[in-house]
């Protein structure tokens, strides 16, 4: 050891755990990024999860927390380095070496943990995620649209990560090299970060603050639209939650520094008196922790919410098979799907089959105005503005079996089963037009009524209904099949096989998505525009586009126009359907929450290193093992336990406060009581999990502080 | 050797300015063994950082030899720390990854001046001052006062005009403390060092050619040795620390 290079790689060798641990918090962070940059980007996510699609925000949205856990952690780990190696760099400084001597060799060193870690994160991200992925499909399940691509050019994403990794450590390194006293470089790793004081109103005024952001984020977005007629960029409408990231940092800082409830004496004395010196790291750590369980369960429900709802609204549903078709098609009918029944030993046990129209209606438009801030409307009304399915009140009767009676000149709307989803059915038609004829009818809305399965149509009084669809053509019209059968579970072949037939009839002209609207596209064509929606010009535009060869997507079964209805199909496909977007959700669970356990066992492991001598101090003052392990077990315990209580908490109620006011009128419907079951299930699943890897990591810093000082 | 004109130097902690020298003079002739004594908060271990050039001052003059040091940049500053000072600390500051050999050549190694004459001296300070039985053992293996030896013997490899010593005895016990006064004395006597040495410890100091006594941040006294005897002149210490605090 000659030079001055040599002595660096040799105290590198010494401190080779130090440098270990930030290596593998880089590549552990950038790997995560990179396999959730993959998995986001990729070709086959894509084209599932419709743009603009409340399902893409979501992925974007625990994303965005991801990228922010990383930058804190990555951060954390760099800050936490700096500061072990700042004795020795500060004594090489004292014995006169120049900051240009240290700074060289630290550059070498940065250089080789940033490209090392990078690369290797970057390298391997795609693999791990078509690991998991393919895991999924080996255990859980599989379809035609699971098979995975990756977009190369996903991997920008990940190279900005990379290169705010490398940026950051070249910044800190410089940083900590440059600072002008150089007793304060060598005394850093001995300095603790005092929180300055916490006063006892932290804690209303953060829960207050936490409430105020969350109901902000919540309903500020539908308020800005529906009152301010502005559509806000995403961005504001993110910064609604603003206040409640800021009541949870004050909920944590006066969690660590004045815990909650009367303190018990002197009994958890060092833990809270360590714990307060480890000072805002410590807080901010917990914070992304908390911010990463929220994320991590906000994706973990979607799927047994989805399950349990639709499952739900499947059995709900009054009658086994519901098909429908446009007038001008020939699909099979009573004789034809009674023929097909007996070959699969089916047995039908009714009957039902009546006409309805497409009409047109009035209803009012957004004109937009762009503008530096976003969008902007105005509204504008017209008798003519799309079109709609209408019943007559006896053909309505019959399908259902409710006997409604609608009074001459009204209009009935239809909501679901619950008397919700209104946005999904106007209810405030005045005028109803015969398409061909161009005939018109005025009405005032009536009572609505309530049948999920034929959500969004309208009931006219039967005389109203005859003098509107006089003239119709075929075009204009529709034929709604109600049927059931004596055993629905058992049939799922007849039912697989006659959803094959009803797609083998179906002509070209209804190859069409359910925002497809004939009375749109006409006047579309009588105007000489192209129409927005019609197929062409939907796919050019990223929307889902309809294909009968890909009838088994979750694109098809999800958006086709003319989707029918069978209870079988529906339940026993579920999983393949929504293969895609059920696995990237309990992909992205997987992925935050091995985030939270990788940083929880870090810091829980710094803990062990930087407090090892207090343990020495205090077994030098004859405290027995057990309380050095009470010691331990309150640090370890809080930087576990809070962060995961809180976010839990805080995101099953945000998710049941979602549930109940997107409901309208606000309320939690039975279905969704059903999914908020289910997650609680994953809850108290995920929680035994945690709790796991929380005693194993106890175990270890037991190892590394109390066991290593009674050697 | 060093000349100290009228050093100033303040802290800011929050919105407070603790004004900690308020115009130190002093000087230090070549081969003077000169203790700094005062109570906490006097300023000793400041004026120390200052002229060790740890800490910028704020006002004020130091000259070492004859290069003003406050107007040496980065680059020549680290090399006077390097070939013209050496440094013994109350904590050691030994690199725990290094051996105590290895310790001991850490400034030859950074100034790049290694060979073989370098390692032979290592050779013969272990010698000196008695820890060249455990010159291959690493620091969490040995005493404080083997520390501190090491740290003396690290401090006069690179035969510094100036040696500066914070509380060298600070740590050790009576039998350490007193090894490791001896060494800077055969380092002054032996190998014409000067030292410069901050310390609360009226024995310890009672070694010294010329003992400074600060008070708030100014001199207060400067007390010379002389011919006579050291329990003598630690009495005379005493006596000055006595008065110090009837003031």
């Amino acid at each position: 050891m000659k030079t001055f290079s040599q002595l660096y790689a040799h105290l590198r060798r010494k401190n080779r755990g130090q440098y270990a641990l930030l290596a593998g918090c880089c590549f552990f962070s950038v790997l995560l990024i990179t396999a959730y940059v993959c998995m986001m980007r990729s070709p086959t996510i894509l084209t599932v999860l419709p743009e603009g699609g409340d399902s893409r925000k979501q992925v974007m949205m625990v994303f965005v927390l991801a990228v922010l856990g990383c930058v804190v952690f990555t951060t954390y780990a760099a800050g936490l380095f700096f500061r072990q190696r700042s004795r020795d760099t500060g004594v090489l400084l004292a014995l006169g070496a120049s900051r240009r001597q240290i700074k060289g060799e630290l550059r070498k060193d940065l250089a080789a943990i940033a490209l090392g870690s990078c690369v290797a994160g970057g390298v391997l991200g795609g693999p791990l995620a078509w690991g998991i992925w393919k895991l999924f499909r080996l255990f859980l399940v599989d379809s035609q649209e699971m098979v995975l691509s990756f977009d190369p050019k996903s991997y920008g994403l990940s190279l900005l990560f990379a290169v705010y990794v490398t940026a950051m450590l070249f910044f800190l390194g410089g940083r900590s090299v440059d600072r002008n006293n150089i007793i304060d470089i060598v005394q850093e790793s001995h300095k603790s970060e005092p929180i300055r004081e916490v006063k006892k109103w932290y804690a209303p005024v953060g829960l207050l603050l936490l409430a105020v952001g969350l109901t902000a984020g919540l309903l500020l977005p539908s308020f800005f639209v529906t009152t301010l007629h502005w559509y806000a960029p995403s961005a504001v409408n993110g910064l609604c939650y603003l206040p409640a990231l800021v009541g949870l940092y004050m909920i944590l800082l006066h969690t660590v520094v004045n815990g909650w409830g009367r303190r018990k004496g002197y009994k958890n004395l060092i833990a809270t008196a360590m714990m307060k010196f480890q000072g805002r790291q410590t807080v901010r750590n917990m914070l992304v922790m908390t911010i990463l369980v929220a994320g991590a369960y906000f994706a973990s429900f979607y799927a047994p919410m989805m399950a349990s709802s639709t499952a739900y609204s499947f059995d709900a549903r009054p009658v086994d098979y519901e098909y429908h078709w446009r007038g001008d098609q020939d699909l099979p009918q009573q004789q034809q799907v009674s023929r097909m029944a007996a070959q699969y030993g089916v047995e039908m046990t009714s009957w039902a089959q009546t006409q309805a129209a497409v009409l047109g209606t009035d209803g009012t438009y957004q004109v937009e105005t762009e503008g530096p801030m976003g969008a902007t409307y105005t509204t504008d009304y017209t008798e003519l503005l799309d079109g709609g399915t209408f019943f007559s009140e006896s053909s309505w009767n019959t399908l259902t079996g409710q006997q409604v009676d609608i009074a001459p000149g009204t209009c009935a709307n239809v909501l679901d089963d619950e008397g919700g989803s209104g946005y999904l059915s106007g209810g405030d038609v005045q005028v109803v037009t015969n398409m061909v004829t161009r005939q018109q009818l005025r009405v005032t809305p009536a009572e609505p009524l309530c049948y999920s399965m034929l959500l969004g149509s309208y009931v006219l009084d039967d005389g109203d209904y005859a003098a509107i669809t006089q003239g119709l053509t075929d075009q204009w019209t529709e034929e709604y099949v109600f049927f059931n059968v004596a055993d629905a579970e058992a049939s799922y072949p007849f039912a697989k096989a006659l959803f094959a037939e009803i797609i083998r009839c179906s002509g070209s002209e209804v190859e069409v998505a359910d925002y497809y609207d004939l009375v749109g596209a006409t006047l579309a064509e009588e105007r000489g525009e192209a129409y927005q929606f019609s197929p062409e010009e939907a796919g050019a535009r990223g929307l889902s586009v309809i294909d009968y060869d890909d009838c088994d997507s979750s694109e098809f079964r999800s958006y086709w126009l003319y989707m029918p209805q069978f209870r079988v199909l529906d339940q026993n496909d579920f999983v393949t359907t929504m293969a895609v977007f059920l696995m990237l959700f309990i992909f992205i669970a997987i992925v935050c929450f091995a985030a939270v356990i990788v940083i929880a066992f870090t810091r829980s492991m710094t803990i062990a290193l930087t407090n090892a001598r207090v343990y020495d101090d205090l077994r030098h003052l004859g405290a027995p093992r057990t309380y050095l392990y009470r010691s331990v077990k309150g640090q370890v315990s809080r930087v576990f336990q809070v962060p995961i209580l809180i976010g839990t908490v805080l995101i099953y109620g945000f998710y049941a406060y979602m549930m109940y006011a997107n409901s309208s009128p606000a309320a939690i419907t039975a279905s969704e009581r059903a999914g908020l079951l289910a997650c609680l299930a994953v809850v108290i699943g995920v929680s035994l999990l945690l709790y796991l890897v929380y005693r194993l990591t106890l175990q270890k810093v037991c190892a590394a502080t109390i066991d290593r000082t009674a050697q | 050797m060093l000349t100290v004109q009228d050093l100033h130097k303040s802290y800011q902690v929050g919105k407070t300015t603790y004004e900690v020298l308020k115009g130190v003079t002093l000087q230090v002739a070549k081969g003077e063994f000169v203790a700094v004594m005062g109570p906490s908060g006097s300023g000793k271990t400041t004026l120390l950082n200052c002229i060790s050039c740890y800490i910028p001052a704020d006002s004020g003059q130091i000259t070492l030899g004859q290069r003003q040091l406050a107007k040496l940049d980065e680059t020549s500053l680290a090399a006077v720390r390097n070939r013209q000072l050496g440094f013994v600390f109350q904590d050691f500051l030994l690199l725990d990854g290094l051996t105590v050999r290895q310790n001991i050549l850490l400034p030859a190694i950074i100034g790049g001046t290694m060979g073989r004459g370098v390692e032979e001296r290592a050779d013969q300070l272990c010698q000196v001052f008695g820890i060249a039985a455990i010159a291959g053992k690493y620091p969490a293996e040995i005493s404080g006062g083997e520390k501190q030896r090491t740290a003396v013997a690290r401090a006069l490899i690179n035969n510094p005009l100036l040696i500066l010593a914070d509380e060298p005895t600070g740590n050790l016990d009576s039998k350490s403390s007193r090894a490791v006064i001896a060494s800077f004395e055969q380092a002054r006597d032996a190998l014409q060092a000067t030292i410069f040495m901050v310390t609360h410890d009226s024995f310890a100091a009672s070694f010294c050619d010329r003992v400074i006594i600060l008070r708030d941040g100014v001199v207060w006294r400067v007390l010379a040795r002389g011919e006579q005897d050291r329990s003598h002149f630690q009495d005379q210490l005493l006596d000055a620390i006595r008065d110090m605090g009837k003031e």
